[in-house]
């Protein structure tokens, strides 16, 4: 895995941000289900857009209620979970809008299971609210937009961690939108790699959270 | 009388009664044709009425049967007419008799029937002359020809005006079918009195639209439209006349097209397709005239489920009690299930069991088109058999009668009720730890009983060579995975985490295992990690699957190694289950609220705390033209100072060049800039000394642009010269 900065991307320049509204990290908060189960995801992918970009990022994310309008104003929502994954009507209705408008939602399956309940309602729910779900080619551009992983998604420790299917999932999945990312589905549990304190990336030899980077400048440069 | 005479009478007897029986079955067989002709004719006029009601219903319904099913239907209906009103019983010799008798004006004598029944009895040599000459005189007395043919023409009379008043209503029907087409025809601009063929420009058409087989809807015909709705999955066909046009489908959006083949029939062409949910056109081209019909598709649209009952979420102190489920349904087309789905989930954590209950399911058959429905039903919290903690998401789901097995089910929103927990108040603040590293490249054992399943498939097709590299490459991963599971359980078992290098049975020191011929046994005597909780403890639990595991995964590696993989196979599922057992008794998870983290963003980029001072930068003014074209003249000399190559007459005669360049630009600059003077000079003694020149060069140009350099201080990095 090569996670280079793309040299061919033009660089942006560190300027001060003055009216520019900074990027906030959303997790969708859903009625069904523990949506919170990976609470030190936001601050971790927070951190890692602070530390690689310049772009302007709120400090601390927020938790948005997916039968909210306010989550229109999120360019990008995280969503999580172990359990069985059920939309209301209003969550439903308010998601298929956000997504219609151009929201990118990015689903992660904390059980790393596709037995599992959560892998199998949520995608039920998916393909209700925005359509099916298609393996997402690990040359796509998601892959490049900023750090580079040649060889697609960066595989997680705990996909063989002897829980869940115990597979390595060689792609995600995605609902495209005008060939644009509208749904990205993974089942590698980067709600577990990615959920700890910030302060011990520093344990890291490699930094796993960088792939956040990619989703972020992802959702707001595409 | 004489015996001869007598003889010559009854033999003239005999031969009148011959001719009065053969009349009377004259009379007979003519009756026996006008009934059966009445049958006849009236099958044939109910077979045409029901070939006109075929043809009125089709056309009242808009549909248009082809025309060898309605012509079987009425012969059928024709058939079936003439076998119930078929004469059952013809009448007999007698009968006629008795027919001829009545056509008398006086009431009948029975003299004929009488003879024609003695006639045809066993004792014949009775005397018949009496009978005889009376029989003679009522044969004589009708005029039969004349009665039999008011019998016909009362038999058929009424049957002939109905097969007739068919006749015409199908001949005037067809008439008035040319008739319209003809309008139509001639409506169409461009094509009135167009001949039939290849070259005659296209006329009006007919569309027709059959619904899929399991909407069990009726054929929509339409007359000459432009566009039609139908549902996905419907045949839209086109029919027209004369000869086969080009057809072509395709998208209004885009300019791909999909030739369609046009039959030709009876004089009439036909091109066909199938409706899906997009909007579809079909192009049709024929006698330089082209037309266009737009197919709106439509999908059908899953059934939408309401849950009415429970209202609203539910926390339960205890799993008992009954809860009343109402939900309604509703589809485009036709409900064929309807249900309430439960899906019960158990566990705390990252660990959670999901099961699936369905009740109160209610089906209907998928004639009935059932679009709309009320489905109810109780449910005893009990029979769930839930433990506190316990969540249950309840919903209503329904089906239609889509044939597709990847049909979507439409469902209600979901509610939830959940068991509480005794103490689910209570918290406890654990921070997790970061996740451990692992070896990633290591191939989980799923993974390799996959990869040999794989290989097992496709040995027959693979050269033994092959097979065995192949599986050589598992056995060593495999044996890896080995040494990792053994780590584990040394880890647990005594703290160490090499697994394989000294431990066995003799090697002095006790790990509360035994290691014998590559495999690994419990001890039974150990007394040292595992035990101290006892034989029923967690570690025991964990560790036993585990030893089961490594051991199976030796033998599955031995296996491997000889080029077996079907031999492999089952110890690998053995380790596989023995692996599921062991993570299935060692979950041990605390999760408290996290702390609430706030990115240092300023921090992180090394911005926001830097409060040194640092020089001012000033904008340095530009030099004067004098100084801008010695600086060029500078750069010129440094240039010709600078060139290599292979000729060295010609590097002698640039460095001679710019000697003399420097000393012209020197002693120019004498007057007015001594300090740039002075650093030519050093230019100069360093070419004549043959020195390394650009520090005076670069000298020289600081000096000409005024540029000062700030002295190295003792703890300075340096700066570049």
């Amino acid at each position: 895995m090569n996670t280079s900065r793309d040299s061919r991307l033009p660089h942006v320049p560190h300027v001060p941000h003055a009216g520019v509204e900074p990027f906030v990290f959303a997790t969708a908060q859903y009625e069904s289900g523990d949506w919170d189960s990976a609470p030190l995801v936001p601050a971790n992918v927070i951190d890692s857009v602070a530390r690689y970009t310049s772009l302007p990022v709120r400090p601390q994310g927020v938790i948005v209620p997916l039968a909210s309008e306010a989550a229109f104003q999120y360019p990008l929502l995280y969503l999580t979970g172990h359990l069985p994954v059920r939309f209301t009507t209003r969550e439903a209705d308010i998601l298929t809008r956000y997504l219609t408008r151009g929201g990118m939602l990015f689903v992660d399956d904390h059980n790393h299971d596709v037995d599992g309940a959560f892998h199998k309602t949520v995608r039920e729910e998916i393909r209700r609210v925005a359509g099916p779900l298609a393996p997402l080619p690990n040359s796509h551009e998601l892959y490049r937009c900023f750090f580079r992983f040649d060889d697609g998604p960066p595989t997680t420790s705990h996909e063989m961690n002897g829980w869940g299917d115990n597979l390595v999932h060689e792609h995600l999945d995605a609902v495209l939108r005008d060939s644009r990312i509208s749904v990205l589905y993974s089942n590698k549990d980067y709600s577990s790699e990615w959920s700890f304190h910030p302060d011990n990336k520093r344990f890291l030899s490699i930094d796993n959270t960088k792939f956040g980077v990619n989703l972020v400048v992802y959702a707001l440069t595409r | 009388m004489s015996p001869n005479a007598s003889v010559r009478d009854a033999t003239t007897a005999g031969t009148d009664i011959v001719d009065l029986i053969a009349q009377v079955d004259g009379v007979r067989r003519a009756l026996i044709r006008a009934q059966r002709g009445r049958a006849v004719l009236l099958a044939l006029g109910v077979s045409l009425g029901a070939g006109i009601v075929g043809r009125a219903v089709s056309l009242a319904l808009g549909a248009a049967p082809p025309p060898g099913v309605l012509t079987v239907v009425a012969l059928v209906v024709g058939a079936t007419t003439w076998w119930w009103l078929r004469p059952r019983r013809s009448p007999t010799r007698a009968i006629a008799a008795l027919w001829i008798e009545e056509r008398l004006s006086m009431p009948p004598s029975f003299a004929l029937v009488t003879l024609v029944e003695q006639a045809g009895a066993p004792d014949a040599g009775r005397e018949f002359t009496p009978l005889l000459q009376a029989s003679q005189q009522i044969v004589r007395g009708v005029r039969v020809g004349d009665h039999l043919r008011a019998v016909r023409w009362s038999a058929w009379r009424g049957p002939l005006a109905f097969v007739v008043a068919g006749i015409a209503v199908l001949a005037l029907s067809k008439v008035a079918g040319r008739i319209v087409s003809a309008s139509v025809r001639h409506a169409m601009p461009g094509t009135a009195g167009a001949a039939a063929d290849a070259s005659a420009p296209l006329g009006a058409w007919q569309v027709r639209v059959t619904p899929p087989a399991y909407v069990g809807g009726k054929v929509q015909t339409s007359g000459d439209v432009a566009s039609v709705t139908a549902l996905a999955g419907s045949v839209v066909e086109i029919v027209g006349d004369g000869a086969a046009p080009d057809v072509l489908s395709g998208r209004p959006e885009s300019a791909v097209t999909v030739p369609v083949i046009a039959q030709v029939r009876d004089g009439e062409w036909s091109a066909r397709t199938v409706a899906d949910s997009a909007p579809g056109t079909m192009h049709v081209t024929r006698g330089g005239r082209n037309r266009l019909l737009v197919i709106e598709g439509r999908a059908d649209t899953i059934p939408a489920v309401t849950l009415d009952a429970p209202a609203r979420d539910s926390v339960f102190r205890e799993a008992r009690g009954t809860l009343a489920l109402a939900a309604s349904a509703r589809d485009d087309i036709g409900l064929t299930r309807a249900a309430f789905e439960l899906l019960v989930s158990s566990g705390e954590g990252e660990r959670f069991t999901v099961r699936t209950v369905t009740i109160g399911t209610v089906t209907w058959p998928t004639a009935a088109r059932q679009r709309q429905a009320t489905v109810r039903a109780t449910l005893d919290i009990a029979t769930l058999k839930l433990v506190p903690g316990d969540i249950v998401h309840l919903r209503a789901i329904a089906r239609d009668g889509h044939p597709s097995p990847t049909r979507d089910l439409g469902s209600s929103e979901t509610r939830v009720f959940r068991i509480a927990k005794p103490n689910e108040y209570d918290s406890v603040a654990v921070e997790p730890a970061p996740p451990p590293e692992v070896d990633k490249s290591l191939l989980s054992q799923r993974m390799l009983l996959m990869l040999t399943e794989k290989l097992d498939r496709q040995r027959p097709r693979l050269a033994r060579a092959d097979v065995v590299r192949e599986s050589q490459k598992l056995a060593r991963d495999q044996a890896r995975l080995r040494l990792a599971i053994g780590d584990v359980i040394f880890q647990r078992l005594s703290g160490e985490s090499t697994a394989e290098h000294a431990h066995s049975a003799d090697d002095g020191h006790d790990h509360g295992i035994d290691q014998q011929g590559g495999k690994l046994s419990m001890n039974s005597a150990s007394t040292s990690g595992m035990l101290e909780e006892g034989n029923d403890s967690p570690v025991v639990a964990i560790n036993k699957p585990l030893l089961e595991a490594y051991n199976a995964m030796w033998d599955a590696g031995r296996a491997l190694e000889q080029g077996d993989p079907h031999g492999a196979i089952p110890s690998m599922r053995l380790a596989l289950e023995a692996i599921e057992r062991s993570r299935a008794a060692s979950r041990v998870y605390l999760r408290g609220r996290p702390p609430q983290v706030i990115i240092d963003i300023a921090k992180i980029r090394l911005v926001g705390k830097d409060t040194g001072l640092v020089t001012q930068r000033s904008l340095r003014s530009a030099l004067p033209r004098r100084d801008i074209e010695r600086d060029t003249r500078l750069v010129t000399i440094a240039q010709l100072l600078a060139a290599r190559g292979a000729d060295s007459e010609a590097m002698t005669v640039s460095r001679s060049a710019a000697r003399d360049s420097l000393a012209l630009l020197r002693v120019e600059a004498l007057s007015d800039a001594p300090a740039f003077a002075a650093a030519l000079g050093r230019v100069l003694a360093a070419l004549e000394q043959g020195e390394d020149l650009t520090p005076p060069l670069v000298d020289a140009r600081r000096t000409l642009g005024n540029v000062e350099r700030a002295p190295v201080g003792r703890w300075s990095r340096g700066l570049p010269p």
